[in-house]
């Protein structure tokens, strides 16, 4: 019976069922969407930031005496605790060098430098690491030097020496001089100008300093720092610094980094990590601020929806009553009604949810985006938690009524 | 009353998500100050520094410099909205030891650095502030008296304050502009000045070209890494916000628009009766709509006063700051009200229209 009266009320009005459907399923849809972004979009946003260059600079720990890094440990940077933090580095070798180039002579500084190279180290995914990836704001004219004698020059240098892409020019140092060809002039508008740009290989055997680098610039992801990870980590107990070395602030990942580069600190790079945290969060702040409105938002129009839907029915459930039927069977007629409605609403609002969220993902940040799992049966069941809700208040009214007074009109 | 409700709520996420979205942009813009300067002017002749971190290869070139006068009047004549420091660096001695020290304005400098991560206090007249770096290898701390030899006098100065920034200014010495261009012999001259542009409307490299013109003799330059990269930023997040209103109202509204549908469909039996009594459909509509029409205002009314006080409560919490107060936003408001409603309720009202009035009124 319950069966036959459930079927003729989804067959009878389809308008009106079909109305309803519609709201459950798009606010289902908005929650997937939202709670599958929200989630991604911190990250996303973090990365994004990233673009601002790195925020952790290693040198020697003695500058003065012209101490240098070992090139072999490097690799080591993708084995720490906060690896998967870490989304770039680039060593660098500075020189100063006499540049010649069709007869014009010019003092200047050699950079050896990582521009895009395969890493592989054991037990870990290859991964492509140099200034292509951690300075996205160079803007080269030309291409990237592969082969080991071809180089990047500043544009002032270049302007100064008159070369341009394709010509060829010599760096002289301590006698020794190594030929380069110009593949690429980059503009910064930073102290990047001023410089040449070779393979690390090339420079360190110009300059005598075989596997040798003057210091590395690592680009990691990083939380906003707070009250607690401001403290000065020496005079923190043994608990605290547990908490502040699990915690990725820039100045523990710092830590992190320089504890493999054998005789290295690090610094942070404060002007690109403070204003990242601060940026981040209110970012943060935002999307959580806006994935709220848009949960309450949808679960009101949703039973909204509902309510004006039920409101109508009196008189049916005033003949239902008249016949005999009990509180409980009215109760089961209606919530198993808004039951079937709001899983199958659920699962399209899902659907419908996901491939927003995709959308905007690909749209913004140009990358896919992974719905975790547990966003299905959230899905579904906060379109029941919500149907069932609204269909409280009238469901209620509709117990209340007495059919000899609305069967008389 | 349950249909204002809804419409008024619909409406009020509409104005909301409008004015936190274009509030955004603003706030975002702002926030990505604190990423520094995103123009600078040098001499023509110069050469940056190799950068940051201390790293020195001595004097490369035979040092020039700007003339502070020329650079004011020209910004002056720009029109620019930018906030500006002058920097002039030079090297003084300090016990027998050359050290690079930069002349500042330090409450120019406390809005553009907001990175520095200062231990002591800002510094009054008569004092200093000191790089890191440079204090771990004179073993200075705050509190000392430093003695800077000049080419012809002696400058004592108190320490007030040491600096980590993680850039080259760990490496430098700070005193006041007035103080270290008298020391060096070298009054009204700079080596640098930096500039923070609020692009309004216009690119910043407009504004760099138009700089240009004015400094003949000095580089404008743009610091790509701060510039580029926050105009990039600053895209994404238009777009972020510009899509999650999109698809809130989208949904909102179709949801709204069948609670309309909804409400109009059960009343066939009053549009029976109206046409029974010889109502024209022109006639009925006409009533249907008024009513849908009176409802929109009212809601869009309310929810233009709801949605105002949503966006400032979020700009408040998140930003700290006030919302703007957008009137012509409550003319966004109403329509989306006015046309959901008419929306909601043109649909059935069209197919309610080829209901017989006989049978409707029967109540088949």
């Amino acid at each position: 019976m319950l069966f036959r009266i459930l079927k003729n009320s989804f067959l009878k009005r389809p308008k009106a069922v079909f109305l309803i459907f519609l709201s459950v399923a798009m606010g289902a849809a908005v929650a997937t969407a939202f709670l599958g972004i929200a989630g991604e979009i911190s990250h996303k946003m973090a990365l994004e930031l990233r673009s601002y260059g790195a925020n952790i600079l290693l040198e020697p720990s003695a500058v003065e005496g012209g101490g240098f890094l070992r090139e072999e440990d490097l690799p080591k940077i993708k084995t720490v605790f906060w690896k998967y933090n870490i989304t770039g580095f680039t060593p660098y070798l500075f020189g100063v060098a006499d540049f010649s180039a069709g007869g014009k002579k010019e003092r200047g500084v050699v950079s050896g430098t990582w521009f895009a190279k395969q890493l592989e180290v054991p037990g870990e995914d290859p991964s492509v690491q140099g200034i292509k990836g951690i300075a996205p704001w160079w803007e080269v004219q030309g291409t990237w030097p592969e082969g080991p004698d071809e180089a990047i020059v500043g544009a002032t240098l270049a302007k100064r020496l008159g070369v341009i892409v394709g010509k060829e020019l010599d760096a002289t140092v301590h006698g020794r001089t190594q030929r380069f060809r110009v593949v690429g002039v980059v503009t910064t508008g930073g102290y990047e100008e001023e410089q040449l740009f070779a393979p690390l290989v090339t420079v360190q055997s110009l300059l005598q300093k075989q596997g040798k680098v003057s210091r590395v610039l690592v680009s990691a992801l990083t939380v906003p720092m707070d009250e607690f990870g401001k403290k000065d980590p020496a005079s923190m107990s043994k608990d605290e610094y547990e908490k502040w070395y699990c915690t990725a602030y820039v100045t523990s990942v710092a830590k992190n980094v320089e504890e493999v580069m054998a005789g290295s600190r690090a610094k942070p790079i404060w002007q690109i990590a403070s204003a990242e945290g601060s940026l981040l969060k209110k970012l943060n702040n935002v999307m959580l601020l806006l994935t709220v409105l848009a949960l309450v938002a949808s679960a009101t129009a949703v039973s909204t929806s509902l309510m004006a839907s039920m409101a109508e029915r009196g008189p049916e459930i005033a003949l239902m009553k008249a016949v005999g039927a009990d509180r409980f069977q009215i109760s089961a007629i209606f919530v198993g009604e808004t039951l079937i409605i709001s899983i199958a609403g659920g699962v399209v609002g899902y659907l419908l949810g996901d491939q927003l969220a995709g959308i905007i993902s690909r749209t913004v940040f140009n990358s896919a985006i992974t719905s975790p799992l547990w966003l299905f049966p959230t899905a579904i069941i906060s379109a029941l938690v919500v149907a069932i809700a609204g269909s409280v208040a009238p469901l209620r009214r509709a117990l209340l009524i007495e059919p000899v007074k609305v069967l008389k009109g | 009353m349950l249909l204002l409700a809804v419409l008024a709520m619909a409406s009020s996420l509409a104005t909301a998500l409008g004015i936190v979205s274009s509030s955004m942009e603003k706030r975002v813009a702002e926030e990505v100050r604190k990423y520094g300067a995103n123009l600078v002017i040098i001499p023509e002749s110069a050469r940056l520094d190799v950068g940051s971190g201390g790293l020195n290869f001595g004097v490369v070139s035979e040092p020039s410099y700007l003339q502070q006068k020329q650079v004011e009047e020209a910004l002056v004549k720009s029109a620019l909205k930018a906030e500006v420091s002058f920097h002039l660096r030079g090297a003084l001695q300090l016990k027998d030891a050359d050290i690079m020290v930069e002349g500042v304005n330090f409450s120019d400098i406390r809005r553009l650095f907001p990175w520095w991560q200062l231990k002591g206090n800002w510094p009054a007249a008569g004092e200093t502030i000191v790089g890191s770096d440079l204090a771990s290898r004179m073993k200075l701390k705050v509190g000392d008296i430093v003695e800077l030899a000049g080419s012809n006098n002696k400058i004592p100065l108190r320490v007030s304050g040491i600096v980590a920034s993680g850039g080259e200014e760990d490496g430098l010495l700070f005193m006041a502009l007035p103080e270290l261009q008298r020391a060096l012999g070298l009054d009204g001259q700079l080596t640098l000045v930096r500039l923070m542009v609020t692009a309004g409307g216009d690119s910043l490299k407009k504004s760099a070209s138009a700089l240009q013109m004015l400094l003949p003799a000095a580089k404008v330059n743009e610091v790509r890494q701060t510039a580029r990269t926050s105009e990039g930023l600053l895209a994404k997040v238009k777009l972020l916000m510009l899509m999650v209103t999109a698809v809130v109202l989208v949904s909102a509204g179709s949801s709204v628009a069948g609670t309309m549908s909804t409400t109009v469909l059960e009343r066939g039996k009053e549009i029976g009766l109206m046409k029974a009594m010889g109502g024209t459909r022109w006639e009925v509509m006409l009533i249907f709509c008024g009513e849908a029409a009176m409802l929109g205002v009212l809601g869009g009314l309310a929810g233009y006063v709801f949605g105002s006080v949503i966006a400032q409560f979020i700009t408040k919490t998140v930003f700290s700051a006030s919302a703007d107060f957008i009137p012509w936003f409550a003319g966004i408001s109403l329509g989306v009200s006015l046309f959901l409603a008419l929306l909601g309720s043109i649909g059935p009202m069209i197919s309610v229209f080829r209901l017989d009035p006989v049978r409707s009124l029967r109540g088949e």
